[in-house]
């Protein structure tokens, strides 16, 4: 009789990869979490650190701060930069995740130029057929647009060519 | 300026199930919030500690896992808040949530604000005559 070789599911391929992927997750995830939690914390405390900036970099920093009154400090202006990077960095894998299990709650780039258009009182909010019309055309021949991206070409075509 | 996006009761119950009809509208502005802080744009969404119990967030409760995840800072009801919110409920006649809506608003005088909100009549009752964008859900 032929015997039929056992097979070890954990050779698998495509379980290897969902193995590995699920690794990469949890890795990702610990991080989310552990990034999340630093960001919560008592941000009193600081420490001198050594890490390099482009000089003029540093400089625009300085005068942005000095001259534009953008932060108390060129400190603070990275500081602000640097948490706002990172708050979104969170919020992306949060929502990502959330996709992944809920594709259809994903909002498409017409709904977020809409949000755009009411979180900032434009007037245009009060026209989002407008708005989808806009971000149709614009997602046809542009790579990646912007919801401002929308909401400008929303207005641009308001005008007689 | 900065901008905060104030989420009232129906807007957390709304971002934080899937299953809720407007789930998707409210991660729009979520989405957005997300897109404008990854351009060092100054916005949070904040959430009223009032409007949390409103709304049954419990931030150690799993249910709550993903809204969680979101950056959305809490307003907490200290003394002064609470004495503004007693003043505005007491005028306004509006749930302890809204109060707490509204001495947020008022809190804030350096900010452009906008509102979430399924009522914005009860909203426009609690900003103290302040500029405030509100979005009805």
């Amino acid at each position: 009789m032929q015997r039929i070789p056992a097979v070890d599911e954990h050779d698998l391929p495509s379980r290897r990869t969902t193995l590995l992927w699920y690794i990469e997750r949890m890795g990702a995830s610990t991080a989310i979490e552990r990034i999340s939690r630093l960001l919560d914390s008592d941000m009193t405390e600081t420490s001198n650190t050594s890490m390099r900036i482009p000089t003029a970099l540093r400089e625009a920093a300085a005068l942005a701060a000095k001259e534009l009154k953008v932060a108390p400090s060129a400190t603070a202006l990275t500081t602000m930069a640097l948490r706002a990077a990172l708050e979104a960095a969170v919020m992306r894998a949060a929502l990502d995740d959330h996709y992944a299990e809920h594709p259809e709650a994903r909002p498409d780039l017409a709904e977020i130029a809409i949000a755009a258009a009411e979180i900032d009182g434009n007037p245009l909010a009060a026209d989002p057929d407008r708005i989808r019309r806009a971000a149709a055309e614009i997602a046809a021949t542009h790579p990646d647009p912007e919801p401002e991206d929308v909401l400008l070409w929303a207005e641009a075509r308001a005008f007689p060519s | 300026m900065t901008r905060f996006v104030v989420l009232d009761n129906e807007a957390v119950q709304a971002l934080a199930s899937p299953h809720h009809p407007k789930h998707q509208r409210i991660l729009g502005y979520v989405e957005l919030v997300e897109r404008r802080k990854r351009h060092a744009a100054a916005i949070s969404i904040l959430a009223p500690t009032a409007v949390r119990v409103e709304a049954g967030w419990d931030r150690n409760s799993p249910q709550w896992a993903f809204i969680n995840r979101l950056r959305i800072v809490d307003i907490l009801l200290d003394a002064e808040c609470a004495n503004k919110a007693a003043a505005i409920r007491e005028q306004a006649h509006v749930s302890v949530a809204d109060a707490h809506i509204g001495a947020t608003v008022q809190s804030a005088p350096d900010a452009d604000i906008t509102v979430v909100t399924s009522d914005p009549r009860d909203i426009h009752t609690v900003t103290g005559g302040r500029r405030v964008t509100v979005v009805a859900i």
